[in-house]
């Protein structure tokens, strides 16, 4: 109890509640322009944060999580064109009411259901990390071994075009990981000689490569698309009737989006998938879903916020990513000497319940800034290309720069830039790679260790009976998603 | 187990169906071959594992699934890389061999030359990204988060 307090507290100071507006603010930007994601905002910025306090930059990444994830609406409503992967479905409500002239009203909704679903998740977050944390001094490890397999087999339903890809993907990232001297016996492994790489391929610059490089180089792919924009007049809360239809759809999607959130490596991408089709499997109106349902858009937009909150939880207590961008914030803790897992709750827990405190905070405050600046944010469409990539290049390039004021970081940002465009050319996941290369050095570290405590003898790992449920439960993940496809085919 | 595509870029996506597998096996093939140059470190020393068992352990893996990806069936359209993209790497090449004359020159030049290739002629819009922005973030970089770029040409002008 006193922590919660004292994460309150540390909240109380002006400078920091300053710099979370300016994050809300910047992350609504990001959102808000096609192309930019939570993910890649949070990676570009994740540099600026390093001269930083702890607390101020993870709040700060957290709040331009939360906000450019409700933002990416603003796009998928006037535009088309989803701002964020997990503002997709959003599209497909959202477009057909703002062609009728109520993109006002559509965006009111989806302001308040991203709220609501927002606020939601934090409070789990702030009741479940603890208790999962607490949870988690149970393990040796063996289970911790077991469970970042887990998370790693959970990439396999992450990739947009096979499981194989995404797996390879990941391996490709935990391969990564092994560059640099070998913490257990000081040997040098795959670094040619090169002093710069002893001390491993950095996070933050392959995640500016693969989110920020790799993007500008799909963007020079799409210079001919052009979007045809609606006007806003202006934003509106949902009616006393909207709210009626839509109360029961915004609790279950939720519901469901924490779910999707904590577990390992899901996002608010397949939350707000997930929440949608709920929404449309337990509406009274299942046919006006795709042609400008209010309910389409509450589904959407309550799960894809409330996995915010839900990924942040094993981030946080078990140091396994929950989504794309809790992988980059993971990247961005470990950059600032923290320690995410069950120890950060005892040791660290002013730091860990003032980011739960800034959550709650930049929930109320996108909010406001949505009802109020959405006709402002809307304009942000409108900056040419020809502007904006510019501008993501050179804050890439002196992002990647200025965090050990190293040259070799910009050359492995534009490298991982060019592997990232072509990884997602022929269809293999760079978020895969990227949380590749973050629970890589975890995975040997835990799999060393559990050799030294087995005496050698792996298999003995299966015989630890939370070890076998981690495992059981990667057979599931990697096996699951085909033996879906068999029954279905099956069935019909 | 087929690559179907309806797009005019059939004759790629077959070479790619098994090009990029074995590209993948080539490059895992190089790897492992470096592991085996690892360091062995004593028997008493060696804390579970072998520096090169686990890189070794991921290769076999990444090669295994690549020996899978030309039987999966997937169907895939895939037009063409778009010459602004080339275009775009080029002046990645470019900024590259810039930066060994001044790291902020490198940067101003490939904003502009980016902006222009991409079908920017508006004057403004060009000083923009070419002059000021590079100028804003260095001023921002070195005054704010006393941050210096690498000494060249113009830097060394304000470095002294």
């Amino acid at each position: 109890m006193e922590a919660i307090f004292s994460g309150l507290w540390a909240l109380a100071d002006p400078m920091l509640l300053f710099l979370i507006l300016l994050a809300t603010l910047g992350g609504i930007l990001v959102g808000a322009l096609p192309g930019l994601n939570a993910t890649n905002g949070v990676a570009l910025l994740l540099p600026f944060t390093i001269t930083m306090e702890p607390i101020a930059a993870i709040a700060v990444l957290t709040s331009i999580y939360c906000a450019a994830t409700f933002a990416g609406a603003v796009t998928a409503i006037l535009i088309n064109t989803p701002g964020t992967s997990a503002s997709a479905t959003t599209c497909l409500d959202g477009y057909p009411l703002a062609q009728r002239g109520e993109a006002g009203r559509a965006l009111g909704m989806a302001a308040v259901s991203s709220t609501i679903g927002g606020i939601i998740s934090v409070l789990c977050l702030m009741a479940a990390a603890p208790l999962l944390a607490g949870a988690a001094y149970k393990f040796a490890p063996p289970e911790y071994f077991a469970l970042t397999v887990f998370g790693l087999s959970m990439l396999a339903s992450i990739g947009e075009a096979s499981s194989i890809k995404s797996i390879m993907s990941g391996a490709f990232g935990v391969l990564l990981a092994t560059v640099g001297i070998d913490l257990l016996t000081t040997v040098e492994r795959f670094t040619f000689g090169m002093n710069e790489l002893t001390e491993g391929i950095g996070f933050v610059p392959v995640m500016i490569g693969v989110f920020g490089i790799a993007e500008l180089l799909a963007q020079a792919g799409q210079l001919g698309i052009v979007r045809e924009r609606i006007t806003l007049r202006a934003i509106q809360l949902p009616s006393k009737a909207d709210y009626k239809k839509t109360w029961k759809t915004i609790l279950r999607s939720s519901g469901i989006g924490t779910f999707i959130g904590i577990l390992p490596a899901e996002g608010a991408t397949i939350a707000s998938m997930i929440g949608y089709n709920e929404a449309k499997r337990w509406s009274e109106t299942p046919e006006e879903f795709g042609k400008g349902s209010i309910e389409g858009i509450a589904g959407s937009e309550a799960a894809n916020n409330s996995a915010t909150g839900g990924a942040m939880v094993p981030t946080l207590a078990l140091g396994i990513p929950g989504s794309p961008t809790a992988a980059v914030i993971l990247a961005g803790l470990m950059v600032h000497g923290l320690r995410p897992g069950p120890t950060m709750f005892t040791e660290q827990s002013t730091f860990v319940f003032a980011i739960f405190w800034s959550m709650l905070l930049v929930n109320v405050l996108f909010f406001f800034i949505g009802l109020y600046g959405a006709r402002i944010f809307a304009r942000a469409t409108l900056i040419p290309l020809t502007i904006l990539w510019p501008m993501v290049f050179l804050f890439s390039i002196v992002g990647a720069y200025a965090l050990d004021q190293s040259m070799i970081d910009v050359w492995i940002a534009l490298i991982f830039g060019v592997i990232g465009y072509l990884m997602r050319r022929y269809g293999f996941s760079v978020v895969s790679l990227a949380i590749g290369l973050i629970l890589g050095g975890m995975l040997e570290k835990r799999l060393g260790q559990s050799m030294v405590m087995l005496d050698e003898q792996w298999w003995l790992i299966a015989t630890r009976p939370l070890s076998l449920f981690f495992l059981v439960l990667t057979v599931l993940a990697l096996a699951g998603p085909a033996l879906l496809k068999k029954i279905k085919k099956f069935k019909s | 187990m087929t690559v179907q595509s309806n797009g005019s870029d059939t004759g790629s996506l077959n070479t790619s169906r098994w090009l990029i597998p074995g590209l993948i096996i080539l490059f895992c093939l190089v790897a492992f071959y470096f592991t085996t140059q690892f360091d062995q470190v004593p028997e008493i020393l060696k804390r579970g594992i072998q520096p090169s068992d686990f890189p070794q352990l991921i290769l076999l893996l990444l090669t295994g699934l690549a020996c899978l990806l030309p039987f999966e069936n997937i169907q895939q359209n895939r037009a063409a890389i778009p010459p602004s993209v080339f275009i775009s790497l080029t002046l990645m090449i470019i900024f590259v061999l810039l930066t060994h004359l001044d790291f902020f020159i490198a940067l101003g030049c490939f904003g502009g030359l980016l902006s222009f290739s991409w079908g920017e002629r508006r004057l403004g819009a060009l000083c923009l990204v070419t002059l000021l922005l590079p100028t804003f973030v260095f001023f921002l970089f070195d005054l704010v988060f006393e941050v210096r770029f690498p000494r060249g040409l113009l830097t060394n002008l304000w470095y002294g």
